[in-house]
């Protein structure tokens, strides 16, 4: 599964996953965003591992955010924007335009 | 922050650049991996002190994809178009954008600085203000340039290039690419650029967004990069240098050991 959002005015932000017992697994975050340091990635992605598939976005975001150190810089996107991306993978939502 | 705020915050921090003495490394056609090392090498032995602040253009001798950090190959790249156009794949170490380069056609340097130079700006404005003298530089040779947050030089005629900055060892490396000219059938074919990129930028194509600085201006690429560097000198000074032969060798150790493996390329499949 596949979905990503594009923060207004921000970068675009990509989420591959699988579902296996209502599950979220096999995550891949990636995109055109910017993070500082760069190893935050593995805590951002990590955070979403093991979700289970009925949380609201919101619910996806708080645990992102909860999930990234303290100190860490990210630009362009946020634990908002994934979390819209997440949720646009679930439900097999289109991207904007198409 | 508005676009206002970043550019007041960065008014009058010229004196910043003038606190160093810089070293100009000169364009020479470099394989794409090495460039990508070279960048890791650079950027820590500026933090280190070992070479003072160095602003180095880039030569390329092939065409390639240079995948921002965080992107996945088979979000980004079509792989057998690339295969077939003979456009080599490679991840630099910091965010952003995937760029497809051809050697003539992009204008390319990287800038590696102390990070004391940026002391107390947040990254938006040390984005800002390490494009400023360019954009300063462009609108002298008639190109109505402008600084677009985050990390673009654009131009009423389109988007001219992007940067990004990666940090370590003490040292901020801010590299830029404009587009000089374009092969946008090619680039098309072997990018993939989707809608949902484009969805806020009110244009449904990614060619519109571009705008080449061969379309800005009739000068040549060499001679556009003798003028920026002529700029950079007459008003912070520069003096001429090369990547010595110990920085080489390190950097072709880590095209070994990192930049050329499959790990780090497919670091995001």
């Amino acid at each position: 599964m596949h979905g990503e959002y594009k923060t207004p005015g921000g970068k675009l932000v990509r989420v591959d996953l699988e579902v296996r017992d209502d599950v979220l697994r096999d995550i891949v975050v990636s995109g055109d965003f910017f993070l500082y340091p760069e190893e935050a990635l593995a805590d951002i992605t990590g955070s979403l591992d093991g979700l289970p598939v009925a949380l609201s976005d919101d619910e996806i975001a708080t645990r992102v955010a909860a999930a990234i150190p303290a100190g860490t810089e990210w630009l362009g996107s946020s634990p908002r924007a994934l979390a819209i991306a997440v949720g646009r993978a679930l439900r097999l939502e289109p991207e904007a335009g198409s | 922050m508005s676009d206002q705020g970043i550019l007041a915050a960065i008014a009058g921090q010229e004196a910043r650049w003038r606190a160093y003495d810089w070293r100009l490394i000169p364009g020479v056609p470099r394989a794409p991996l090495m460039n990508m090392a070279l960048d890791e090498v650079l950027t820590l032995r500026v933090g280190s002190g070992e070479r003072p602040p160095t602003i180095r253009i880039w030569g390329w001798s092939e065409r390639c994809v240079v995948l921002g950090r965080f992107q996945s190959v088979k979000n980004e790249v079509d792989e057998a178009a690339a295969r077939a156009h003979g456009v080599q794949l490679v991840r630099r170490i910091s965010g952003g954008g995937a760029m497809f380069i051809e050697p003539e056609g992009a204008i390319t340097y990287s800038i590696y600085a102390p990070e004391a130079m940026v002391w107390g700006m947040n990254f938006p404005e040390s984005y800002a203000f390490f494009d400023a003298w360019v954009v300063e530089a462009l609108r002298g040779l008639g190109v109505d340039a402008r600084y677009g947050p985050l990390n673009d030089i654009t131009s009423a005629g389109g988007k001219i290039g992007g940067a990004a900055q990666a940090r370590r060892g003490g040292a901020v490396l801010h590299h830029t690419t404009m587009a000089y000219q374009m092969n946008v059938p090619l680039m098309l074919a072997v990018l993939r650029i989707g809608k949902e990129k484009l969805s806020d930028k009110g244009i449904t194509s990614a060619e519109k967004r571009v705008g080449p600085l061969r379309q800005q201006t009739d000068l040549s690429r060499a001679a556009i990069i003798d003028l920026l560097v002529g700029a950079f000198r007459a008003t912070y000074g520069l003096a001429e240098d090369i990547v010595t032969a110990a920085e080489l060798a390190e950097a072709e150790r880590l095209v070994q050991s990192r930049f050329g493996t499959r790990e780090w390329i497919y670091f995001l499949p």
